[in-house]
């Protein structure tokens, strides 16, 4: 048995600078067309006739493309945990609670005990009872605390593998949304309303400061206004700069020494380690840099909805992100990108606009919306069967995926590998 | 073969993507102006059924008025707040809905939701409709919170603008809880009752108004504690209560929380319903339940009356129930599809009175005398009115029902008294 070291040694920066520039391509692509969807809906759409804007408002409205936004930011980041690191987690949804109650907590009235309110840069109207914090701190320190809670899930789970840690995690994701549930009476103090939830939250701005808006072309594009619920091309581009953030921090941690440990410790764990690769630190900061974009969707998630609810962060919501990335393509951030949007389109608007469609044009009344899991479950037992790497699939998992059995490699080789 | 099946399902889907622009069918009636009311019901999960009986209650009653209000063509869109993902009314999806009913040009009213947590959430964005305030009317939202101060900054959070846009045809928890307790009480003569509560909204709701008249009728309560709907068994939790000797306990909350088990366990611990008496609210309507041995003799709370009760007093609900029974084949799988029409009622007369527009429909409700349905169209069998101030109905009715002989008994209607 002998090793081929040299060569391995010498593909790597082929790969890496062949990465290097498709991710840059990538870059282009997802910035071109956040614009041209953000041109589109604020000065074309208004300009089209009743019946265009109708049939866009239908099938395509912008309150959709931002909800899909924030499953993006969840889907990166669980492809961190998942896909880099190769650890199954079945309780992101957690992350995505903290998120969001972080957001509802300090920018909300729900603190009624703070009877002059605390602000910091906020767009809240003055006077008001609770916790006014600017959005964009708010996104900073919920990020840092679901890092740290991260850490916390991913500590004792250092020494445990594949089922055992999926069920930790599992663990995790059911426990933390019960305690969002029961939290109404902490020793007689309210912290989560239980599952009536907390509702509304404060308007967000895009900027503390600057004029509260300026025309553009016809229209008003908010700068440091509060953006009320019909603001909806402003939130996405708010959105659209966090899910750049995190496609952004998740593309250069790949390319980086931390993105290649992931992917040693994904591949082989025990290998890795031999090779030097600090399991712990690497499985932590996984973890931790996961949850961050966890946290930051929740907020974004709050922010969209104007309020938080416990019963929401169930444990199928985990699933259904699971999907999106393993639909999309594990490990591939634009994979990552497509599934989530494909699937979340499809849950909230798709289905039911076909179903809409279809009885108008065929004179049927089938609820369509109720068959959404039989058609969630086949595109998955269909894509296991005929694609298994997902849509756009890493190209380091496609030759895993593709290659030869190891038994026939070694026939092949003549028994050596 | 795979690319044949493959082509076959893309090519089916864009066909029917490209049927239709997704707006409701063209008008097949009327000259006048075509509005559109909707319904914004949870169309996937447990809640499935009921939500389409209501939508089925409502097409029918539109093509028996012929679609027509005054010189007015309603169309109706029905939305869903549910997702699969969820199993249930997802936050996401109201969010989507309310912006979707605002983007609606011609849509002017809308009919739900069933549950008062989506309704938090679409209520406020209705509210600051640049062209409205737009009209909500609910068949089932029951919370307090909605109409009437009960949690610290409600109702007012509700309404960003200062104007009312939201009434509902059903009684609030609060009601209910004070029914359940009175007739414990004064019927039963009960004296320790121990409170257990589903953790959500509603229960929770329930409870807390049941233990907040409870001294006032002359009842000690023990304890109110919530169940956990995913635990296989509440026999600890029975023994603890037997500890405390009651003479009755209730339920606060929905059946489907594993209320088939807590009455089970309930009466494998505490004996016999007729020892120690138990009612309960949001477990009306289970034939499961009904035929369950420990179900017979727990009696229901429910708010408003029952489709039997519809059914007797004859007139429009009696029709209208035999009519869904004639085209569906069967009854309506809930009552709150009678009430779903009767909120459409109260829409439809707010647009007779009104100019046609958003804004002046929702004034026709929350100013003057509001809206009154006369009891010879009501869907709900009588006469009720709208209190223009909050939006509430008038009627405080919460009908008491026992489970005897495998079904479901009219015991009394419960007119709540100071």
């Amino acid at each position: 048995m002998s090793l081929d070291t040299p060569k391995l040694t010498e593909s790597e920066p082929i790969r890496s600078d062949l990465s290097q520039s498709h991710t840059k391509r990538w870059a282009l692509w997802f910035s071109g067309i956040a614009l041209v969807v953000w041109l589109f809906y604020t000065f074309v759409l208004p300009l089209l006739g009743e019946q265009a804007g109708t049939f866009i408002r239908h099938w395509m409205p912008l309150g959709s493309i931002n909800e899909a936004l924030v499953w993006v930011i969840c889907a990166i980041g669980l492809n961190i945990v998942v896909g880099y690191a190769g650890l199954l987690d079945l309780g992101f949804v957690a992350f995505w609670a903290i998120g969001g109650y972080i957001a509802a907590w300090l920018m909300s009235t729900f603190f009624d005990q703070i009877s002059h309110g605390i602000y910091f840069l906020s767009a809240a109207p003055p006077n008001q009872h609770g916790i006014h914090i600017n959005w964009w701190l708010v996104l900073i320190i919920s990020g840092c605390v679901c890092a740290f809670a991260g850490i916390v899930i991913g500590a004792p789970t250092l020494r445990l593998k594949s089922d055992y840690l999926a069920l930790v995690t599992l663990g995790f994701g059911e426990i933390i949304p019960q305690f969002f549930v029961n939290g109404e009476n902490i020793f007689g103090f309210n912290l989560t309303n239980g599952v009536k939830g907390i509702s509304p939250l404060d308007n967000v701005s895009p900027l503390p400061f600057g004029p509260p808006a300026v025309s553009l072309g016809g229209a008003t594009i908010p700068i440091s206004q509060p953006l009320g619920p019909f603001d909806v091309g402003a939130k996405y581009v708010l959105f659209v700069l966090v899910a750049a953030f995190c496609i952004f921090v998740s593309l250069r941690l790949r390319e980086g020494r931390l993105g290649r440990a992931w992917l040693a410790i994904r591949e082989d764990e025990l290998a890795a380690s031999m090779m030097g690769v600090p399991l712990m630190q690497s499985k932590l900061a996984a973890y931790a840099v996961g949850a961050f974009m966890g946290g930051l969707g929740g907020v974004v998630y709050a922010v969209h909805n104007n309020s938080v609810f416990p019963d929401r962060f169930s444990f199928a919501i985990s699933i259904v992100l699971l999907a999106m990335v393993v639909l999309g393509g594990m490990g591939n951030v634009w994979g990552v990108i497509v599934g989530a949007l494909g699937l979340a389109w499809f849950n909230s608007t798709g289905l039911p606009q076909l179903g809409d469609s279809f009885n108008e044009q065929f004179g049927t009344d089938i609820n369509f919306p109720s068959y959404n899991y039989l058609v969630f479950g086949s595109i998955l037992v269909l894509m296991m069967l005929f694609r298994r790497e997902g849509i756009f699939p890493e190209a380091r998992t496609r030759q895993v995926l593709r290659e030869a059995e190891r038994s026939d490699a070694e026939e092949l080789d003549g028994g050596e590998v | 073969m795979q690319r044949t099946f493959a082509t076959a399902t893309v090519v089916a889907l864009a066909l029917a993507a490209c049927g239709g622009s997704g707006s409701p069918a063209s008008p097949t009636s009327g000259t006048g102006k075509t509005l559109i009311i909707s319904t914004d019901l949870p169309r996937q999960g447990a809640s499935k059924d009921g939500s389409e009986a209501t939508n089925q209650a409502i097409e029918l009653y539109l093509d028996q008025i012929g679609h027509k209000v005054g010189d007015y063509t309603i169309e109706l869109k029905k939305y869903d707040d549910s997702t699969a993902a969820a199993g249930k009314w997802d936050p996401g999806q109201c969010t989507k809905n309310a912006d979707d009913h605002v983007a609606n040009v011609n849509e002017v009213g809308v009919m739900g939701t069933y549950n008062s947590g989506c309704a938090k959430i679409i209520l406020p964005i209705l509210n600051q409709d640049p062209q409205g305030p737009m009209l909500m009317v609910s068949q089932a939202n029951t919370n307090p919170g909605l109409t009437k101060m009960w949690d610290p900054g409600e109702p007012d959070k509700y309404y960003p603008t200062g104007k009312r846009n939201f009434a509902r045809v059903v009684t609030t928890d609060d009601t209910q809880g004070r029914a359940s307790a009175q007739f414990m009480a004064r019927d039963l003569g009960v004296k320790k009752c121990f409170i257990l509560n589903d953790n959500e909204t509603y229960g929770q709701g329930v409870a807390q108004s049941f233990v907040a008249e409870a001294p006032a009728v002359g009842i000690q309560i023990l304890g109110n504690e919530p169940w956990d709907p995913k635990q296989a068994s509440y026999t600890a939790l029975f023994e603890k209560i037997k500890a405390l000797e009651p003479d009755c306990v209730f339920f606060g909350g929905v059946y489907e929380n594993n209320g088939g088990q807590l009455i089970k366990d309930k009466v494998a611990v505490l004996g016999d319903n007729t020892k120690v008496k138990i009612m309960a609210t949001g477990f009306i309507g289970y034939p499961e339940l009904n035929k369950l041995a420990e179900g017979q003799g727990l009696y229901l709370a429910f708010p408003g009356l029952t489709t039997d009760d519809l059914k007797s007093q004859g007139g429009e609900a009696a029709k209208l129930i035999a009519d869904y029974a004639a085209k569906y084949g069967g009854e309506p799988a809930t009552s709150y599809a009678l009430y779903g029409v009767a909120a459409v009622q109260v829409i439809l007369a707010a647009i007779a009175k009104s100019d046609g527009t958003r804004k002046s429909i929702t004034e026709q409700v929350f100013s003057g005398s509001g809206i009154t349905i006369p009891a010879d169209i009501s869907a709900i069998g009588k006469k009720f009115s709208i209190d223009p101030a909050t939006g509430d109905i008038n009627l405080l009715d919460t009908t008491i029902e026992i489970i005897k002989n495998n079904a479901e008994t009219y015991l009394k209607g419960w007119p709540i008294t100071a």
